[in-house]
């Protein structure tokens, strides 16, 4: 077995100076390549388990290391979101200013790397959005867009920094059933395409019983 | 080809989603550089005019008590200063500010009848005055702001003085202006024997000596000669005289409030943009967006407003200029050129305005946590 791609100890994360605890000493370890799944009711921690993993936020004790370098200290919350993860959120999060082109290709702006000028950057904006169908839908606003094509958008933007981790926190919680499977068919390929480490946090069982691995989390304990 | 987005790009976009507010905001942070733009331009004119005037008549040095309007120079000083080997010409005169009619006011010199100052002077109507005689000269701004001609008679100060002249002068302090001979001029101020300065043209400075030394040689020469008072270079007394410092502090003090309120409006627009775009700004640091990044996104657009308000105010502050130089209360003194330099540092106060107003914003835009950002309603 390899070494963890992401790997957590102890992690406790609590709310309200200690009044509500939403983790409660997770221990997981992650490896590169693995399609996992994440479930467990409302409330369970399972969203704040994604947000450290992601390192969106930092936690009230315990450790998150990717690649054996730990989140906040070894690697930056910046460095690490914006080069090693990509986010797929419930409710798309799209820039409602930018064209579907444009919010691609904001994260690649936020980053300075050799080969990544700006004519790169909406080239491989639109190969990202062919790849997810989506090659007459370019100049689109979000409001001009249905909910499985944003969806789509904001996969390409999560995969602009070409990332070695995809984070997708109910990624079709706002979606219909047609569109479910369209998208979590589309995420499942990209993962086997790319060789990716994809985490999905999900509250529906087909989708959490179509991961190879399906961890349960209940109280902010992982129960299997 | 794939249309790119750059961060310029994106800063544009998001003023151009609230375009009343960005509207509003340009508009004021435009008056803001508009009075900028108008008052110290138009003090800057001012002083330049003046320059003008000194060097279109060849005045080297002003020789003057302690400040341009008391009249109090003894005139007799005049032959002394005449006897000093590198003067070619010392001529004395009398500055005052009259109002010539309720709406109409303007600079009077008084002058000798063969003041060499004449010579800068094209009389495009009529003759030069005579000493000792009710006789005036008009400039022909002024003479067309008052339509008046030859022959006419112009009343001030309750005396009544025959227009003999209309002359054209290089500079508008000279073409908005009335020259009466300075005997007249003591008359009506009753202050015989007293002038406000000796303007003094040098002799060609000697071979080998630059014109600078040659200058500082005749101040100190004729400092010495006559202690009490002050010997100035033209360009000097062009920008330091008291008229053009009461202009400038005046111009600079009211575009400071004017551009204070712009700077508020700036920072409001900005504050209120930051907080409504809490969670754009959640999503930004969630795609891995560093603070500074965000700080400067913000701060590109506060620049940007600073910038477009500045072109605003420079094109409103040149229409005033325009404006100012055609009223007849303030032709004489006004020019409506727009010099580079004055552009430069209009458009500099304005994208630094806008960086001052867009600090506090950006800062905590810069500051706000990923996952509480996403929250925000």
């Amino acid at each position: 077995m390899t070494e963890p791609i992401l790997e957590v100890r102890r992690l406790r994360k609590s709310y309200d100076e200690g009044r509500i605890e939403a983790l409660r000493g997770v221990d997981l370890a992650i490896h590169a390549g693995e399609f996992v799944t994440i479930s467990g009711p409302s409330g369970s921690g399972k969203s704040t388990l994604l947000q450290l993993l992601g390192g969106l936020d930092t936690a009230t004790s315990g450790e998150v290391l990717f690649k054996n370098n730990r989140l906040g200290s070894a690697i930056s919350l910046d460095t690490y979101r914006s080069t090693h993860v990509g986010f797929i959120f419930q409710a798309f999060y799209l820039l409602p200013t930018l064209r579907a082109l444009e919010n691609v290709q904001v994260p690649m702006l936020g980053v300075q790397r050799n080969g990544n000028g700006s004519p790169n950057r909406a080239v491989r904006a639109e190969a990202l959005l062919r790849e997810m169908g989506l090659e007459h839908r370019l100049r689109q606003f979000p409001n001009e867009l249905s909910a499985g094509e944003r969806q789509r958008v904001a996969i390409a933007r999560a995969l602009a920094n070409d990332p070695e981790i995809l984070l997708a926190d109910e990624p079709t919680g706002n979606l219909d059933s047609t569109n479910s499977a369209r998208i979590m068919e589309m995420l499942i390929g990209i993962q086997q395409r790319r060789g990716m480490t994809l985490i999905v946090i999900t509250h529906e069982d087909d989708i959490a019983r179509s991961a190879p691995r399906h961890i349960r989390i209940r109280d902010g304990r992982i129960e299997s | 080809m794939a249309a790119q987005l750059s961060f310029a790009l994106f800063a544009w976009k998001n003023l151009w989603r609230r375009r009343l507010r960005t509207l509003l905001t340009l508009c004021g942070i435009g008056m803001a550089i508009g009075a900028f733009v108008g008052l110290v331009g138009f003090s800057r004119s001012f002083e330049h005019e003046w320059l003008r005037m000194y060097q279109s008549s060849g005045t080297d040095i002003a020789v003057v008590q302690q400040t341009i309007l008391n009249t109090t120079v003894d005139e007799k000083d005049g032959a002394r200063l005449q006897a000093l080997p590198m003067v070619d010409r010392a001529t004395p005169m009398i500055l005052n500010l009259m109002d010539l009619t309720p709406e109409v006011n303007a600079l009077a010199y008084g002058w000798k009848a063969d003041s060499y100052e004449f010579d800068a002077l094209k009389i495009v109507a009529g003759r030069r005055f005579q000493d000792g005689q009710p006789e005036a000269m008009l400039g022909d701004l002024l003479a067309e702001n008052l339509k008046e001609k030859v022959g006419d008679t112009l009343e001030i100060q309750a005396s009544p003085f025959t227009i003999v002249g209309i002359y054209h002068g290089g500079s508008a302090l000279e073409a908005g202006a009335v020259i009466l001979p300075l005997d007249q001029m003591q008359r009506l101020g009753a202050q015989q024997g007293k002038v406000t300065a000796f303007h003094v043209r040098l002799k060609p400075a000697p071979s080998g000596e630059s014109q600078e030394a040659w200058v500082a040689s005749a101040q100190n020469a004729i400092q010495a000669m006559l202690p009490g008072l002050r010997a100035v270079p033209a360009a000097e007394r062009a920008s330091s005289n008291q008229l053009v410092l009461l202009a400038q502090a005046a111009a600079w003090g009211t575009s400071s409030i004017a551009l204070l309120i712009g700077i508020l409006g700036i920072a409001n627009t900005m504050a209120m943009s930051v907080f409504e775009r809490t969670r754009e700004i959640g999503i930004l640091r969630a795609l891995g967006w560093k603070s500074w990044r965000v700080m400067l996104l913000i701060q590109t657009e506060a620049a940007v407003l600073g910038l477009a308000g500045g072109l605003v105010g420079i094109a409103v502050g040149w229409g005033a200029l325009r404006v100012l130089a055609r009223l007849p209360q303030t032709a004489s003194i006004a020019s409506a050129s727009l010099p580079l330099l004055m552009i430069s540092e209009a458009l500099g106060i304005a994208v630094l305005a806008g960086l001052a107003a867009g600090a506090l914003p950006a800062w905590r835009g810069a500051r706000l946590s990923p996952v509480e950002a996403l929250r925000h309603d």
